[in-house]
């Protein structure tokens, strides 16, 4: 057994596509949250003016069709790097059912999110990449989102020209109308609302706690990990 | 040996009535009223929010589409303490005496004419008679030979198509039938002209409501915001256009509803004598409130209110419909349950609609009529059957001595020289809704008259919102809100508790009449005026749908 | 519609089109005649009025419904409705207007029935309730649902009108006491044009009678059944307030200053925006207004289910067990709050629990920290 140093190296993590993608997807959604909860509660300008002098509220819709069709491009160039990128990139990541990530998971859940304090903790437990709770965090919000865009889709349907937003136009029937449809694209906006504050903030915290750079990787790309990760794969490989 | 028959369907109504007689020696000799068919709107009412549920009640009829709403919205306003707006009061009246013009022209020509009117002599009519007959008791320009003759001609192409659409199976010929061809021929091109007219009319409530059937209402006022200076509200182009459509309104009432019903009347006499009934009870609530709906003036009415018991025209009782021992509701013979028993009456705030057939298993030739037998509750007052509708308001306006009803009454009968006491039948509740539409229409024009001087006056207020947050709310409260709807006395009881409806109940006009008996074996309306009907043939029952046709029955209204 | 109207078949044409002979045509007539009671004499104008006016035979029942739909299509302007009835249709069976009534007017039905199998039109308004096997709604002695199955079985195509015939309407609304069913959910084996709205607008169902006269067979429809001619737009999307909804000009209350300006009323709880019918572009009653333009936004009237789409004057639904007053966004607020809150009292409960972890990476920095200059 190798004793713990206090030694890093620095590992590539993110490649550039899926920083891009990530921040894409940031400013996407804030544009979307923004821009929907306006949609949503349009705030009351008891003004005397006349309609031809505004279009505040249709400008606001704009953004959300535009940021809509930005945000779901981003997502299909993110699947299409999922096959493309490195092993952190991969799509098999956001299934974190094997043995191995099961482990990791309870692992997460115990020591991060429940704070115990594990007696073996060892470093073969810290992910390199994504850890298994948050990629499975990844999944859910990749079903919500999907959810997000096809109800987005269905209900702008009906005014587009293009075929592409038409085809979600079978969701509404099988909603029974607009109406549900459009309650449920507010209701998946709180939780997206909800998933994004844990995951920041879960971001953040293991920035403090490990201490591995992990707020800067998504912009640079790179994590550390402890040297003695490194030798023991070399040690393995040799 | 009594024959027991059976109508059912009952048509040229609204709803599902069926109507079960015993016949001995060519007289109805007993009668049984029941609706077949429930929704259940009470129960469905519970739980959602008050302000909506007059959207929810006003399905309960398209025919007198808006009284219920009207009726909901005063009940929920009296349990909020809301007072609305003059003009809205207005509009409300304005709307209310629209859908009385309206409905009883549909009633008079396309529900009851044909009870009356042989279709298939128009064919042997002379178009020139009858253009004499018309211009000689009525100004109505369309009265030519010539357009006698075209819709003459009409008929014989339809008729001699082989395909008789509604008409077919008619009771054309039945011996009871008595109006000359030529008088025929005038009611069959009124029929065609009130069906053009009736759509017109109801543009009244399209502008203020938005559409028709089913225009729309709000708790605290109305919805249409008055903006003499802007396309955006009510302005001097919508006002006028109501203007317009009342003043044509009114005309057709006066010059072919009224003329047509006193002809058609004056050769059936032998009905004043049927279809009186036994007991006698004429209930109004009042209705058309000019000074406020809640406004303590019972003068203040254009319908006043009250009860005439026993057929005793000068003692009108006053009604309290807060009054747990005054209106109350049974089912000891209606398809439900009260968790008290079924022989309890209950008043509406205490109301209760667990609905449990017990019928027969259809198909069925009969009903059980020993056990329940109809889906209509049995309402009463102070234990006592009431009969309500038209001939109701005119006799208690009669009795209480008011100008305008003892005019256009006293000068009715002479011109159709039958006694008072004719008015008391068949024939008499269908005059009575003739007369009283000419009151409503020329009420009508008075009530736009006081909106447009209100907002000359610089009242352009249309809607109290001040208690529309639930915020606001009392906790617990309960209101009532009463009209007189086309058909009668109407009112809705509601219990509010933490915002939400708790309890809601219809007493409904048609419920009063249509009802079974009480558990004091009491008959309703319809039953007892069938009693000592002369039927000619029972296979051709068209006698009882004269009797049952005066009331106008409304079956989806009764049950709901 | 009449220059592109193509001309349908009269009785004569597609009698003689069947492979029938002229002969035949005559004897037809003659026998028609005979049945129907009338001389020999008549037999000419028979043949000349089946040659001229082929009438399309129409049953229409009512069943659990309030008659506005009926009302409604006797208020259609164009054609308007005796046109419809005298000229173009033949109207066999209608509780509403037929001179017969209990047995006469169920053997008139019977008749069309018989005598038009496969050819006559069903039009239905009205649901049918299927809880305690139908007894909710029972016609001469029958219940809806025993006579819809006859009624369907030899029907052409079926018209589910209104609300209630095509998607329960009110009666179905929770808790939907009677089991309160539309037609398509019954009868699946005929083609069925549904007509939504609480109720349609005259001119929509007499658009809908005179599309299948005129044009010779059903309009096309769209995915939930309904004609793309009137139900393929949201009320919103023709709706002349819809300026003010773009510029964000709102109705806060009503009777307010927006409200006397005709501001749009979506805070008021207009659910044109969710909501497809003719209103913004047909309107009501020969064009006169329709409900937004008279100040009161849409509820939805021919939305599925849209009873329970309320509350009326909010805009969304309220999300049910969540008590009083809970919408989506009262909800989401308090569940984001609590997140929030748990991941404050997280952060704080890990300042604690990880300290000595985190103590130990603090050293080692520090340790580091002494090594770099
Ligand atoms: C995270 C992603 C998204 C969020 C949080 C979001 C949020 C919202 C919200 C809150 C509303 C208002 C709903 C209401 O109260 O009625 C809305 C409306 C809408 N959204 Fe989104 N949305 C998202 C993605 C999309 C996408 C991808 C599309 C696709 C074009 C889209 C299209 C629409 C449309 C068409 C409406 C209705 C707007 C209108 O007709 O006025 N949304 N959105
Ligand atoms: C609306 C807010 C955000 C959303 C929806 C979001 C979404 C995501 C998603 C989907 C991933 C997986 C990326 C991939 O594998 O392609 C991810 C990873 C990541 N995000 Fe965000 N992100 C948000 C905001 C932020 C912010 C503000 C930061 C920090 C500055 C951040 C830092 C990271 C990091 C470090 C990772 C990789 C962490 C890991 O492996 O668990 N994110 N984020
Ligand atoms: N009965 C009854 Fe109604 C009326 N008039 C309502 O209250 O018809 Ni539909
Ligand atoms: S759809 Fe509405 S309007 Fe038509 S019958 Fe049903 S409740 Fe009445
Ligand atoms: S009033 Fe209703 S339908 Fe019209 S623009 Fe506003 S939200 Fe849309
Ligand atoms: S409530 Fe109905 S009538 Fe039209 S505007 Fe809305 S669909
Ligand atoms: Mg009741």
């Amino acid at each position: 057994m190798t004793t713990i140093s206090h030694e890093y190296k620095r590992v590539f993590v993110w490649e550039v596509p899926v920083r891009i993608f990530h921040w894409v997807n940031f400013i996407a959604i804030i544009a979307l949250i923004a821009t929907g909860i306006l949609i949503g509660n349009p705030p009351a300008l008891m003004s005397g003016a006349e309609a031809t002098n505004q279009y505040w509220f249709g400008i606001n819709r704009f953004i959300h069709f535009a940021a809509g069709y930005i945000f779901t491009l981003n997502l299909v160039y993110r699947v299409f790097w999922s096959f493309m990128g490195n092993k952190y990139a991969n799509w098999k990541v956001f299934f974190p059912f094997s043995k191995k990530r099961r482990k990791n998971m309870s692992h997460v859940l115990k020591s991060d999110i429940l704070l115990q304090n594990l007696k073996n903790s060892s470093f073969s437990n810290i992910s390199v990449g994504h850890n298994a709770v948050a990629s499975f965090s990844y999944l859910i919000f990749f079903i919500l989102i999907l959810l997000q865009i096809a109800t987005g889709f269905a209900l702008y349907a009906d005014n587009a020209t293009w075929w592409f937003p038409k085809l979600f136009a079978w969701v509404i029937p099988l909603f029974g109308g607009d109406a549900l449809v459009r309650l449920m694209h507010h209701i998946i906006m709180w939780f997206v609302i909800i998933f994004s504050i844990v995951h920041i903030y879960l971001v953040m915290y293991h920035d403090w706690l490990e201490g591995r750079g992990e707020v800067s990787s998504m912009f640079g790309g790179f994590k550390f990990v402890r040297k003695e990760r490194v030798d023991i794969k070399k040690e393995l490989n040799d | 040996m009594a024959e027991r028959i059976v109508v059912d369907p009952i048509t040229r109504i609204e709803g599902h009535l069926r109507i079960e007689a015993e016949i001995k020696d060519g007289v109805i000799v007993d009668a049984y009223s029941s609706s077949t068919m429930v929704r259940g709107i009470e129960e469905i009412v519970k739980g959602r929010d008050p302000r909506d549920v007059w959207a929810f009640v006003q399905r309960t009829c398209g025919v007198c589409t808006t009284v219920h709403a009207l009726t909901s919205v005063r009940a929920v306003e009296d349990a909020l303490g809301i007072i609305v707006p003059p003009n809205a009061e207005m509009v409300r009246n304005i709307m209310e005496g629209v859908l009385y013009m309206h409905d009883h022209v549909v009633h008079f020509y396309h529900l009851h004419a044909l009870d009356w009117v042989d279709v298939v002599s128009v064919l042997s009519a002379n178009p020139t008679e009858t253009s004499r007959i018309a211009q000689s008791i009525s100004n109505w320009p369309k009265s030519s030979p010539g357009y006698f003759s075209d819709v003459q001609k009409r008929i014989k192409r339809f008729v001699d198509s082989g395909q008789l659409g509604i008409f077919a199976n008619g009771y054309w010929g039945h011996p009871q039938m008595k109006l000359p061809a030529e008088i025929n021929l005038l009611a069959v091109a009124h029929y065609l002209e009130a069906l053009e007219w009736q759509k017109e009319i109801v543009k009244v409530h399209t502008i203020f409501g938005g559409k028709n059937p089913h225009p729309n209402y709000l708790v605290g006022g109305m919805a249409c915001a008055i903006n003499t200076d802007n396309p955006g509200g009510l302005n001097a182009e919508r006002l006028a256009y109501v203007g317009q459509l009342l003043q044509d309104g009114k005309e057709f009432v006066e010059q072919v509803y009224i003329p047509d019903l006193m002809a058609i009347a004056s050769f059936y006499k032998d009905w004043g004598a049927i279809g009186k009934g036994s007991f006698g009870n004429y209930m109004s609530y009042g209705d058309f409130p000019t000074a406020g709906y809640n406004s303590l003036d019972p003068e203040s009415f254009k319908f006043p209110s009250g009860v005439i018991k026993n057929f005793d025209l000068s003692t009108i009782h006053p009604i309290d419909h807060r009054e747990s021992t005054e209106i109350t509701e049974f089912v000891n013979k209606s398809w439900y349950e009260y968790t008290g028993g079924d022989n309890e009456g209950l008043h509406p705030w205490n109301g209760e609609t667990n609905i449990k057939y017990s019928g027969p298993k259809p198909p069925y030739e009969h009903l059980d009529m020993d056990g329940k037998y109809s889906f209509i509750k049995t309402p009463r007052w102070k234990g006592l059957p009431m009969e309500v509708g038209p001939l109701s308001r005119m006799l208690i306006g009669y009795g209480h001595g008011r100008k305008e009803f003892t005019e256009i009454v006293d000068s009715a009968l002479s011109k159709l020289e039958v006694p008072v006491t004719a008015l008391f039948s068949t024939l008499g509740r269908t005059a009575a809704r003739g007369l009283e539409t000419q009151l409503v229409a020329n009420w009508t024009v008075e009530f736009y008259n006081t909106l447009m001087s209100n907002i000359k006056n610089g009242d352009q207020r249309m809607a109290n919102t001040k208690k529309r947050d639930p915020s606001t709310w009392a906790k617990e409260c309960k209101g009532v809100g009463y009209m007189e709807a086309p058909r009668g006395a109407l009112a809705h009881w509601i219990v509010i508790k933490d915002g939400k409806t708790a309890n809601y109940q219809q007493v409904v006009p048609s419920t009063w009449n249509a009802s079974p008996r009480d558990p004091s074996g009491q008959m309703s309306a319809y039953e007892a005026t069938l009693i000592g009907t002369p039927v000619a043939d029972p296979e051709q029952p068209l006698e009882i749908i004269r009797t049952i046709h005066s009331f106008d029955p409304c079956i989806a209204c009764a049950v709901h | 519609m009449s220059t592109t109207e193509k001309k349908q078949d009269t009785y004569y044409e597609s009698i003689i089109k069947n492979g029938f002979s002229r002969r035949d045509f005559i004897k037809f007539t003659a026998f028609m005649a005979a049945y129907l009671g009338y001389e020999t004499s008549a037999v000419a104008q028979i043949a000349t009025a089946l040659k001229t006016t082929p009438r399309l035979p129409i049953i229409w029942e009512h069943y659990q419904e309030c008659t506005c739909c009926s009302e409604s299509f006797i208020r259609t302007n164009h054609p308007i409705v005796a046109d419809i009835i005298l000229d173009k249709v033949s109207l066999d069976y209608t509780l509403t207007l037929m001179a017969a009534s209990g047995h006469q007017a169920e053997a008139a039905k019977k008749a069309t029935m018989d005598k038009y199998k496969g050819e006559y039109i069903l039009a239905v308004e009205g649901s049918v309730p299927m809880g305690e096997d139908g007894i909710y709604c029972c016609i001469a002695g029958k219940t809806a649902l025993q006579q819809l199955q006859e009624a369907a079985a030899g029907a052409k195509a079926i018209i589910a009108w209104g609300s209630c015939a095509s998607s329960g309407c009110v009666q179905s609304a929770k808790p939907n006491p009677t089991g309160a069913t539309p037609i398509h959910k019954i009868i699946t084996d005929k083609p069925i044009i549904r007509v939504p709205g609480c109720p349609p607008i005259g001119e929509v169902m007499a658009g809908v009678i005179v599309h299948v006269i005129a044009f010779g067979k059903l309009p096309e429809l769209d995915r939930q059944g309904r004609p793309k001619a009137f139900y393929a737009k949201r009320v919103h999307d023709s709706c002349y307030r819809r300026p003010y909804f773009d510029a964000g000009l709102f109705v806060e209350e009503f009777d307010d200053e927006s409200a006397k300006k005709g501001h749009c009323l979506y805070k008021v709880g207009c659910k044109g925006p969710v909501t497809y019918n003719s209103c913004g572009s047909i309107k009501w009653n020969n064009g006169v207004s329709y409900p937004i333009q008279s100040g009161h936004g849409c509820f939805g009237c021919s939305e599925d289910n849209f009873w329970d789409n309320g509350p009326i004057y909010e805009r969304l639904t309220n999300v049910p067990g969540f008590g009083i007053e809970a919408n989506a966004d009262k909800v989401g607020m308090v569940a984001a709050g609590v997140v929030a809150g748990a991941a404050a009292g997280h952060a704080i409960a890990s300042t604690m629990s990880k300290r000595k972890e985190h103590k130990g990476r603090v050293d080692s920095g520090k340790d580091i920290e002494k090594q770099v200059d």
